[in-house]
């Protein structure tokens, strides 16, 4: 379970998250959506043990405050939205850095056989050798995912859960690829981890995942199944334009289509 | 030599396997440098490996061939190899720090801190009450020079940084203000320096290993070994901070203990190294670059050969120095920035875009 309780989050003066509630289940991916500067990203950073924060988090029941950064890394691993690499790493380098955190040394067999196991699935076989400043946005963002991959490996590691923490993982990507990412995030919660995914696309959310929690600036609008959570009304409301959600068949998960503006 | 061509194509995208082969040539290069070093010099050709044996019994060797290679070259020789390694390593762990391959200890300020903390143990170490001064007899200047590169490293890295983020024109500017301050100091210092201090002072600061003696080495050493020593565990930290603070801190890496670990052993090398040999610039920029070209940027592999090659490149420069203007000698300083400068422009122009981000 990762948890957060009363959660408040200040930049400097600014307030950003007010008294949020949080809730993640192993076994399911949890997606966190909302407009622009709701504090989506506010809130990833902060459960990823990366912002000073009033409240309380728990990460399978531990305080995250008591937990060193390197007991951290071995229980969860952290996508960003973007991260430059300062020198030359050719991509099977980049993703072999994610040996030296976590557990890796846990896994059996051949470090490096992990690692190209990483990169096969984000479906980058083949562009080991390439430098990563040469590769697309897109790839660079699996390459990135592949490195998180291989931190934590195993889903589940001596009884506990560990933790995928996913900040926008398909933005970058064509509609292929992001359908292959969400399915790997759905696979690892099925395999018995637990995956929080902060999420633009409200029908990739609806497709992929078991919880949705919608924030709007900085507090907790709703969170629940998909289907309580992304609903006409409360989207509307939050993002500030018209959306109409579906339902077909009647029993399935919704889908969303904007509606514009002008009408 | 395909292993040491960037340009080979690298299917497997691993070069932890040219980084080892390096290092095997390395380590060959500094033995046939060292003893290159130990013979060459104004007297001619000398049986070193003779003398070097006869000190163990295992030949024989005359007392001036003796005292030639044991009292006067061999100092020199080491002194050489740890400053070359010193400034290598910590270019490397700079580089690393703001993760920008552009940073160098001589660059941005950390050796004119040294310099600073050097000139003031030397024009103003007799001030000292006596007791003291007889307590830190002979360590003074390097521990002062030590204390100059800590207090430099650590305002131009609070200067620089910013919520995780290091600006680069912030830095180099920085470090030239931190650089012209240190050096207005050093000058206000040398107000007060006798004639004789100031003769000293003047080419000491160009740089020299000639200065090289056992007593300053057993000094300074220590330090420069503490700082070379303490890079290693630093390789893990540095490689993930090249993905950003953030990230590092996600892979487990605790970033402020991992700061202050690399700004001392910083200090610690450059400062001693200052504090024997004076300004020696660009060492620290051009061995860890030419190394990322053919090995990559894992630390792990980049700090032991940095260490190698540094130490080969400061003896060859200073072979150099001795035999340009033989019987007279050249400072080394002037060596390394004839030779790093050029270099240095020609990594400016390749990475342009970095200043400009």
């Amino acid at each position: 379970m990762l948890s957060a309780k009363s959660l408040n989050l200040r930049y400097g003066q600014r307030r950003v998250l007010h008294d949020v509630d949080f809730t993640a289940r192993p076994g399911e991916v949890t997606a966190i959506v909302g407009p622009n500067g709701s504090g989506k990203t506010s809130l990833l950073s902060a459960l990823s043990g990366a912002r000073a924060y009033d409240g309380e988090i728990r990460l399978n029941g531990l305080d995250l405050r008591d937990l060193a950064p390197a007991r951290q890394a071995q229980l969860r691993a952290v996508l960003p939205q973007s991260a430059e690499v300062a020198f030359p790493f050719t991509l099977l380098e980049l993703v072999r850095l994610g040996l030296s955190a976590g557990l890796a040394r846990a896994h059996p067999g051949d470090p490096t056989t992990l690692v190209r196991a990483a990169i096969a699935r984000v479906g980058l076989a083949g562009h080991e050798g390439r430098m990563v400043q040469q590769l697309s946005g897109g790839e660079r963002q699996r390459a990135q995912l592949a490195r998180v991959l291989v931190q934590i490996w195993e889903p589940v590691l001596e009884g506990a859960p560990r933790w995928l923490l996913l900040d926008e993982p398909v933005s970058a990507l064509d509609i292929g690829h992001q359908l292959s990412i969400m399915q790997l995030a759905h696979d690892y919660a099925r395999a018995g981890g637990g995956v929080v995914a902060v999420m633009h696309d409200l029908n990739l959310t609806s497709m992929y995942a078991d919880r949705v929690v919608l924030l709007q600036a900085g507090r907790l609008r709703a969170a629940g199944r998909p289907e309580e959570v992304l609903t006409d009304h409360d989207l509307s409301a939050c993002y500030g334009c018209a959306l109409r959600t579906n339902t077909a068949p009647p029993g399935a998960r919704p889908w969303l289509l904007p509606q514009s503006a002008a009408t | 030599m395909a292993i040491l061509s960037p340009s080979e194509p690298m299917t497997s995208g691993d070069r932890r396997a040219r980084a080892a082969t390096l290092r095997a040539l390395l380590v060959l290069g500094l033995v046939l440098v060292m003893l290159a070093g130990l013979g060459w010099g104004a007297a001619g050709q000398t049986d070193v490996i003779g003398a070097l044996l006869a000190r163990f019994g295992l030949a024989q060797a005359s007392l001036a061939e003796m005292t030639i290679v044991w009292d006067i070259r061999m100092p020199r020789v080491l002194t050489g190899a740890l400053v070359g390694a010193a400034l290598a390593v910590s270019g490397a762990v700079m580089q690393g720090l703001f993760r920008n391959p552009l940073a160098d200890p001589g660059l941005v300020g950390v050796s004119a801190g040294s310099g600073l903390g050097a000139v003031a143990a030397i024009v103003l170490g007799g001030l000292l009450p006596a007791p003291l001064l007889a307590m830190t007899e002979g360590a003074l200047v390097p521990l002062a020079a030590f204390l100059g590169g800590w207090a430099a490293t650590l305002v131009l890295y609070m200067i620089a940084t910013r919520g995780g983020r290091t600006s680069v024109a912030t830095m180099l500017l920085a470090g030239i203000a931190l650089a012209a301050l240190t050096g207005a100091l050093t000058g206000l210092i040398l107000y007060r320096a006798t004639d004789n201090q100031l003769r000293d002072l003047t080419f000491w600061s160009m740089g020299s290993v000639a200065g090289a003696t056992w007593a300053k080495l057993l000094v300074a050493g220590p330090l420069i070994a503490a700082g070379l020593l303490a890079a290693p565990f630093l390789a893990r930290a540095l490689d993930a901070l090249s993905l950003g603070e953030a990230v590092a801190l996600h892979m487990g890496v605790d970033i402020q203990k991992m700061k202050r670990i690399a700004i001392l052993s910083v200090a610690a090398s450059v400062g001693a190294s200052v504090a024997i040999t004076g300004g020696i610039g660009f060492v620290g920029i051009v061995v860890p670059h030419l190394l990322r070209l053919v090995q990559g940027p894992e630390h792990r592999g980049l700090l032991p050969n940095a260490a190698l090659l540094g130490a080969i490149l400061l003896l060859l420069a200073d072979m150099l120095s001795r035999t340009l203007v033989a019987p007279a000698e050249l400072p080394i300083g002037i060596v390394t920035a004839t030779l790093g400068g050029p270099f240095f422009l020609w990594i400016l122009m390749r990475n342009r875009a970095l200043l400009e981000g």
